[in-house]
């Protein structure tokens, strides 16, 4: 569905985007992550046909880009950062306006815009004047928008930014209904959203990819999950000799409840330090009530590809 | 045309409508309108003969001041808005030419313009009852006067235009366009002054006041007509390369 090889966009005062090579397969929920000013806006304006990029091969949605803009236009639905609307006219109203700029055959116009007003849940405010709807609503009409012409692919640059915990739930829920049936692409910095909507993540800093991989993958890459232990032991002993372990990077005290006492043990990156430590407990015979591995996190991947 | 075009002017049309900066417009336009004519009639009243009531109109301070200061502030935020907002980066991820967008938003102002005249018609067509059909419509005069009107607005809109793309600041654009129609508009009265005969002839050939004055008297010339013309093409041409270029994104 997507193609990027090799995508460059230099700015007067630097490079925006750095060479990077990505793809998007059909049916695909894909979510781009990175800091901010990272590349990910830059990166989906390219995608549309909006920027030209200074360098590069891409093809989105079966057209190359800039050759066949239009193409690529017609087949794709974006919903931009910020969702810029026209604050004058009625919801409905708009939706008819881009149902027509994006060539919506005349007699399809009505039945098309009442199915995304329903399916975006706005069928309460199609009258109203879009200048006085709640962010929420309008990051809706956003939605409905690049629903309007039922594209085969939707891009949407950090589609919940801005909305209150319920309405970012919601939000959430329509993405992944949406994700059934077509392919999309969606930055965020929100990381649990991506836990939660996508299967495979990119994920950018400073105008370069630094990994693009299946969640489960990327969680592998990094092991740091921690591994939490509750044992009756002298406290000061039992962190030294948990200290020495080879495959340990670090210990940390938890709390002590009478004589037990619990530890978070981390592992170096990309060990697995579970057979490691329950031998030692054996050696030691401490009894033990407490053994278990807190998964690695997305959180974690990201922050540790994308450190200074 | 294409439908994107008409979908684009009806939505360039219904905006400008909306705004208040229209109305304001159209009552200072009307204001204006009947105050200037008023006074031609009045001039008229003092036994004026070799003039005709069109010709002193056209001719007025008032009528030229207007068209100057008018046009600016109606196409100010044409695209600035569009960039401040970022409404643009909606509009041009649909598919449409960049070409249709500019020619929507020409002709949604241009549209607006025209009616911004109808009330000077009212008054010519006033002045026509009060007299008694004394002096009869001469049509030709008045045909030519709008159509030189209209000329002359489609040349000032293309440079509003292309002041409008190169600023996300609406009161930027609307000073330079000002600025620009303002020189080229003044630049004519050099006429008067410079006795080289090649350089008057030039200097003729874009004094806006003398071609409306032969035009309100009936007189048909071309020249005027490709002049203005080629220049609207020439600023919309402008327009388009700098819309292409998309310096302004950040």
């Amino acid at each position: 569905m997507i193609r990027v090889e090799n995508l460059t966009k230099k700015y007067a005062g630097g490079e925006a985007v750095r060479g990077i090579s990505f793809s998007v397969e059909k049916g695909e929920v894909v979510g781009f992550l990175g800091p901010n000013g990272a590349g990910k806006s830059t990166t989906m304006r390219i995608l549309t046909g909006f920027l030209p990029a200074t360098d590069g091969q891409i093809e989105v949605a079966g057209a190359k880009l800039p050759e066949e803009s239009l193409l690529v236009r017609q087949r794709i639905g974006y919903m931009p950062e910020n969702v810029p609307l026209y604050p004058e006219m009625r919801v409905e109203e708009f939706l008819e306006y881009r149902g027509r700029l994006k060539r919506v055959a005349r007699k399809d116009i009505t039945e098309r815009v009442g199915l995304v007003l329903d399916q975006c849940g706005l069928s309460d405010v199609r009258k109203k004047i879009i200048g006085t709807l709640s962010k929420g609503f309008r990051q809706r009409v956003g939605l409905a928008d690049a629903l309007i012409h039922n594209p085969p692919l939707l891009i949407l640059d950090e589609p919940t930014a801005g909305l209150d915990p319920h309405q970012i739930r919601s939000f959430r829920e329509l993405i992944k209904d949406l994700g059934r049936d077509r392919t999309i692409l969606l930055s965020t910095h929100i990381l649990s959203e991506v836990e939660m909507v996508c299967r495979r993540a990119i994920i950018i800093n400073r105008g370069k990819i630094e990994a693009s991989d299946t969640l489960a993958n990327l969680a592998k890459r990094v092991q740091s999950g921690a591994l939490q232990i509750e044992v009756k032991a002298d406290p000061v002993g039992a962190r030294e000799k948990l200290v020495k372990l080879s495959e340990v990077g670090g210990v940390v005290e938890l709390n002590r409840v009478g004589e037990w006492v619990s530890f978070e043990v981390t592992a170096l990156p990309g060990k697995d330090i579970r057979g490691e430590v329950d031998s030692l407990i054996k050696r030691e015979q401490w009894p033990l009530r407490d053994f278990r591995r807190e998964k690695a996190r997305l959180e974690d991947v990201f922050v540790e590809l994308t450190q200074e | 045309m294409t439908r994107a075009f008409w979908t684009l002017w009806k939505r360039e049309a219904g905006a400008i409508l909306l705004s208040p900066i229209a109305w304001v417009l159209l009552t200072c336009m009307a204001l204006i309108n009947g105050f200037s004519f008023s006074q031609c009639v009045a001039y008229l009243g003092q036994g004026v003969r070799e003039l005709t009531v069109m010709q002193i109109y056209f001719y007025i301070f008032h009528f030229w001041f207007l068209l100057i200061i008018l046009v600016p502030i109606l196409t100010m935020r044409l695209f600035s808005e569009e960039y401040k907002t970022g409404t643009i980066e909606m509009l041009l991820t649909a598919p449409v030419r960049d070409g249709d967008v500019i020619l929507s938003k020409f002709a949604g102002a241009l549209s607006f313009y025209l009616l911004l005249w109808i009330p000077s018609l009212l008054g010519l067509a006033v002045f026509q009852v009060v007299t008694h059909q004394a002096v009869p419509v001469a049509w030709i005069p008045l045909g030519l006067s709008y159509l030189m009107v209209t000329l002359v607005g489609m040349l000032y809109l293309s440079i509003g235009l292309f002041t409008s793309v190169l600023s996300k600041n609406q009161a930027v654009s609307a000073m330079l366009s000002f600025t620009i129609i303002a020189l080229l508009f003044f630049t004519g009265f050099l006429s008067y002054l410079v006795r080289d005969p090649g350089w008057r002839e030039v200097l003729t050939y874009i004094f806006t006041l003398e071609q409306m004055r032969s035009f309100s008297a009936g007189q048909f010339d071309s020249r005027p007509v490709v002049f203005y013309l080629s220049g609207t093409i020439f600023f919309l041409c402008l327009t388009q390369r700098v819309m292409a270029n998309r310096t302004l994104k950040g």
